[in-house]
Parts: C-alpha cells; sequence; structure tokens
C-alpha cells in the first residue's frame, strides 16, 4: 500500500520573510481522514497550497501517491480535488454549469461530465436544483456543491481548507456527514484543516496540531486527549499575586497534580493525574491555608482544547489576518449567511 | 488544443454571465444612442461649415462620431474586464482555476477573448443605431466585418493590459483608479471626437502617438471614405503588434503573480 500523501520538511518563506510553515512533516494513508487543526495563520492554507501546487515550497518534497508535485504538476493536479476556505462556487452560474466547467478545467468529455456529474450530484442531493442559479442556494448547498465539483474528476485525494468555515450548527453537521460518506462510499482520502475542535474531533481519524508553522504533535484524536492525563479543574482563584504564587506552588507539590498553568483572568487551570473530583477538596484546604478565595471552580474532561492548550501554551483563537484577508472573510459570511 | 478548450472555458463563464445579464446589454445600448442622439446631434451645426466640414472629412458630424463612440465603448468596457479577476482572486475563484490542470496564460487569454466578443456584439448594437440615425457605412457589409475585426482586435488590448493590472492589483477601488487614469486621457488625447487637424499642435503630436488614433482613423476611413488600404493596413500593423505585446504581458504577469 503506497501512502497517498507525504511529505517530508516542508518549509515555506513568503515573500515578505514570514516564515508559515517551518519543516512539517508527516503522512496520510489510504481512506484516511487526516486533520490540520491550528488558529488562523498557523500554517493550514499554506500547507494545503503547497500541496495542490498554488504555492511554490521554499524547500521540502511533497509525494502524492509516490508522484513529486514538483516534478510532475498535471499529473499530480488530477489526482486531488480541492475546496476552498471561499467556497469557490460562482453564484451568477446555475449548479450544472458550476459543475461542468469544473469538468472542462479537468479536461473531461462531455460524456464524462454527464455521467460522472450526475453521480456527484445525487450524491450530494442537489440533483433536482441542478439548473437553478447558485444564487439561491443555502449556504450548506454552496458548500457541499463547492465539495462536489471538487470531485468531479474522480480524484484520490481530497483536500478541503475550513469546509465549515462560517456556517451555522446545522449545516455543519451536513457537511460533516457528506465527508464521512465520501470516504465510506467513495473510497476517498481526505485531508482538511479546521480550527474547530469539535469538528476534528468529530471526523479526523488522526490529527496534527499545528502552530506557528510547526507540528506539535499528531495522533489519533482520542490518544492526544490521553496525552494530557486525567480530569482538569479550572479554578478562579481571587488573591494578590505573592499569595497566589504560593498556593500555586502548593497544588503543583500535590501527588494528584500534573500541572497548574495561569490563564486570563484570575483562572488557573489544573490537570489532575487522574480523578479530578479527589484533588477538589486538596485544592479547598489548600486555599483556605493561604487565605485565597475560591470563586468558581469547574471539573471537566480534557476536550481537544485542552490538548491544543497542551502542545501550543495558547488558546485557539482568530489572529489579527491582513486587511485582504478580512475582507475575503467578510465576504464569505455574507454569502454563506442566506 | 488543451490549451484552446482552456481559454475557450475561461471565456464561455465570461459569456454566459453576460449574456444572462440584460441589463448590461441594455446599457451598452442605450450608452451610444445617448452620445450618437444627443452629441451627434448638437455638433451637427458646425459640420455644416464647409472649413469644418473638410476637416472632418463628412459634412455629417453624426458619420464623423460613429467610430469615436465605437472605440469609446471598446475602449470603456475592455478597460472593465480585469475587475472578474479581482472578484474572482475574493471569491476564491482563481484560486480554483490555479488548482485545476489549465495553463495559466489561459485564464488572461480567455477573459480577454471574452472582452472582446463583447466587445464584437456592442459595436454591432452601435453600427445598427447609426444606421438607424441616417449613417451609410461608405464600404457597406464587408466594411462592418472590417470594422468589428479592427474593434475586436482593440478590445483585446485594453482588457490584457487591464487584465495585466488585475494581475497584481487586489482592490477594486485600484484597479478602478488606475483604469480610469489610463481611459480618459486616451478617450479624450485622440481623434475619437475631435479632428486632429483642429487640435493645438502639442494635443496633436499626443494624439498621432495614441493608440486610440490608430483604430479609430482605420475605422474612420471604412465609414466616412472608402476602401483605403494604406491607411487601414497601416493601422491594423499597429493594432496587431500592440495586440501581441499585450497577451504577451498579461501572460508573463499571470504566471509571474500566480507562482509564488
Amino acid at each position: 500500500m503506497t501512502t497517498t500523501i507525504q511529505i517530508e520538511e516542508l518549509v515555506k518563506v513568503y515573500r515578505g520573510g514570514i516564515r508559515a510553515v517551518d519543516g512539517v512533516s508527516f503522512a496520510v494513508e489510504e481512506e484516511e481522514i487526516f486533520g490540520f487543526l491550528g488558529p488562523n495563520g498557523a500554517g493550514k492554507s499554506t500547507t494545503i497550497k503547497c500541496v495542490i501546487g498554488l504555492l511554490r515550497p521554499t524547500s521540502g518534497r511533497i509525494l502524492i501517491r509516490g508522484t513529486d508535485v514538483r516534478e510532475n504538476p498535471k499529473l499530480v493536479k488530477r489526482m486531488m480535488g480541492y475546496a476552498s476556505q471561499e467556497t469557490a462556487i460562482d453564484d451568477r452560474l446555475t449548479g450544472w454549469q458550476n459543475l461542468f466547467l469544473q469538468g472542462r478545467f479537468f479536461h473531461l468529455s462531455r460524456k464524462e461530465i454527464a455521467e460522472r456529474g450526475e453521480e456527484v450530484l445525487r450524491l450530494c442531493g442537489l440533483w433536482e436544483r441542478r439548473n437553478d442559479s447558485a444564487g439561491t442556494y443555502s449556504g450548506g448547498m454552496l458548500k457541499r456543491l463547492d465539495i462536489t465539483a471538487a470531485l468531479i474528476h474522480h480524484p484520490s485525494v481530497l483536500f478541503l481548507d475550513e469546509p465549515t468555515l462560517g456556517l451555522d450548527v446545522q449545516t455543519r453537521k451536513v457537511i460533516w456527514e457528506y465527508i464521512e460518506r465520501l470516504r465510506t462510499e467513495q473510497k476517498m482520502t481526505i485531508f482538511l484543516t479546521t480550527h474547530y475542535m469539535e469538528e476534528a474531533d468529530a471526523l479526523c481519524d488522526r490529527l496534527a496540531i499545528i502552530d506557528r508553522g510547526r507540528i506539535r504533535a499528531i495522533d489519533r484524536p482520542g490518544a492526544l486527549k490521553a496525552q494530557i492525563g486525567g480530569d482538569i479543574i479550572t479554578a478562579r482563584l481571587g488573591a494578590p499575586a505573592e499569595r497566589l504564587g504560593a498556593l500555586v506552588t502548593a497544588i503543583t507539590a500535590l501527588p494528584e497534580t500534573v500541572s497548574v498553568n495561569p490563564m486570563e483572568g484570575d483562572l488557573h487551570r489544573i490537570v489532575a493525574r487522574q480523578r479530578g473530583d479527589q484533588l477538589i477538596p486538596e485544592v479547598f484546604a489548600l486555599a483556605a491555608a493561604h487565605d485565597v478565595a475560591v470563586e468558581s471552580i469547574r471539573l471537566h474532561r480534557p476536550s481537544l482544547d485542552d490538548v491544543y492548550l497542551h502542545f501550543t501554551g495558547r488558546e485557539i483563537r482568530d489572529e489579527q489576518g491582513s486587511r485582504e484577508e478580512i475582507g475575503k472573510t467578510r465576504m464569505r459570511q455574507r454569502r454563506l449567511r442566506r | 488544443m488543451t490549451f484552446l478548450s482552456d481559454v475557450w472555458y475561461v471565456s464561455w463563464r465570461e459569456l454566459v454571465i453576460y449574456l444572462r445579464t440584460p441589463v448590461r446589454i441594455l446599457m451598452t445600448v442605450i450608452q451610444p444612442l445617448i452620445w450618437l442622439g444627443l452629441m451627434g446631434n448638437m455638433m451637427q451645426g458646425f459640420a455644416r461649415s464647409p472649413m469644418v466640414g473638410e476637416m472632418l472629412g463628412t459634412t455629417s458630424y453624426l458619420t464623423f462620431m460613429t467610430p469615436g463612440i465605437i472605440l469609446m465603448t471598446v475602449l470603456f468596457g475592455g478597460a472593465f474586464s480585469g475587475m472578474s479577476v479581482v472578484w474572482d482572486r475574493r471569491m476564491g475563484y482563481l484560486e480554483k482555476l490555479l488548482a485545476a490542470p489549465i495553463s495559466r496564460a489561459a485564464i488572461p487569454f480567455g477573459k480577454a477573448l471574452a472582452a472582446s466578443v463583447q466587445a464584437g456584439i456592442q459595436v454591432l448594437i452601435i453600427v445598427l443605431i447609426a444606421t438607424a440615425l441616417g449613417v451609410r457605412l461608405a464600404t457597406g457589409p464587408l466594411g462592418l466585418v472590417a470594422i468589428l475585426l479592427i474593434a475586436m482586435c482593440f478590445s483585446l488590448i485594453v482588457s490584457s493590459l487591464s487584465l495585466s493590472l488585475a494581475a497584481r492589483i487586489k482592490s477594486h477601488e485600484t484597479l478602478m483608479a488606475v483604469v480610469n487614469f489610463l481611459t480618459m486621457p486616451l478617450m479624450f488625447t485622440s481623434n475619437a471626437l475631435f479632428p486632429i487637424e483642429a487640435m493645438p499642435g502639442w494635443l496633436a503630436t499626443i494624439a498621432r502617438y495614441n493608440p486610440v488614433t490608430y483604430a479609430v482613423t482605420a475605422i474612420r476611413h471604412l465609414t466616412v471614405s472608402g476602401w483605403d488600404w494604406l491607411a487601414i493596413a497601416s493601422s491594423l500593423g499597429v493594432l496587431a503588434g500592440l495586440t501581441i505585446i499585450f497577451l504577451a504581458l498579461s501572460r508573463f504577469l499571470f504566471q509571474r503573480a500566480t507562482s509564488e
């Protein structure tokens, strides 16, 4: 069995000197849903764009089913389907016309487009609406059509850049089911990027956490969560800095504690070795001893949020993008919120 | 062959959109109608004076002006073809095209072709309107074919210039400003609405080198005086040269701008 996507030491430095991707290596196996999780600006889209040939990597090697992207870009492009963040459907054309053009740009014959087009439109449930202008479609329909258009040439790998960005919760679920079905029914290998934890958790077989151009961890979502340890206690502690410092040291010293991290405000995040419920009384006792008020306390199982925080030391948060990017985001949201 | 198919489907998209928006087609009819109807009649008084008539080469200002309006429509229409690239870039469609195994040059070439076909349709409409207003082409139907050819060729030049700009310029506003900055002077330093003979010396010099003048002169010969082969051939030579240069420029810039 060949590895579907193999990336070795990929580096991309933009003209301005920004190292968007800084030595990324990973492999995706056949029929796997592999996710890239990270905040905006982490290097997710840049990696995807290097792989599908929209950007030229500064260094490193990209192999798709054993073929080097740089050596044979046209052959590789035919093996890949790509749906961008922007939902690139021309809403002045009908659904069918959009699909037809996509097929033509992949040099399919009319007959192939007719057969394959019907198949994929039925798969995504838009066959009845094919002759309506895409301008009348809802946000979820546009996204499904967009992903569908990427399938017209029978690619073996599908690249989805933020497939549910700007969609509401119900629509997001529909897209997730659709992606799952593509894998099971069409035997596709799917590479997706996301900054939604639930999405990565629900969809991905394996996950890479990427931050500032580097991969911090790769594993199954469950295994990543297991790596952090047991329960997580989030406590709001109100006290002056010196008393708080002493308390934190005392809690860290407890045998049941893995780590204590200060977060925004007075919040502290305590990772328990196993059972957090047994740790809570001890935290209270220590707080009383140090004359620190526990204003609130919460116990939960580790989520991917915690995994992310664990590996990158920061929460996933949208970072300020360029002016153009903000414009793009606004336009995308307007398009999708119909 | 695949290259031609790529070019054709890029322009097919533009043309389908164009033909689906009747308002745009209607506007292309109304604009020249206003110009010809208002300005053509307004200036008619001048053209009756023998001296002016000699400069214009005809006693009908309307006839003199029709080639100018043709060029004006083609110039302004073609100049905006770059907007579709800015739009496509925002929409993510440009990326989608680049992710497909098509030649990158097919994008500007296809869009320029679409602009050129649109120009052809518009010119046909203008000639029909002018005919209804009493203008008679000196060279008849064959002349019309030649006029279409020149106008479409000119459209390729302007649109590939606009597309070249759009390869670098990423906002609508900037592109709009730059395009206006270029088209307005090009229009008013040409002989489109005013004979060179009546211009002050400095303006006449500029006008003689203005590419718009080359196209207008050739079309004016076909409209007013007849088959003046020398004038037509020299104009066509210049226009063909410019077409090749600007198409090549757009190809170069698209390959560069999209291969960072």
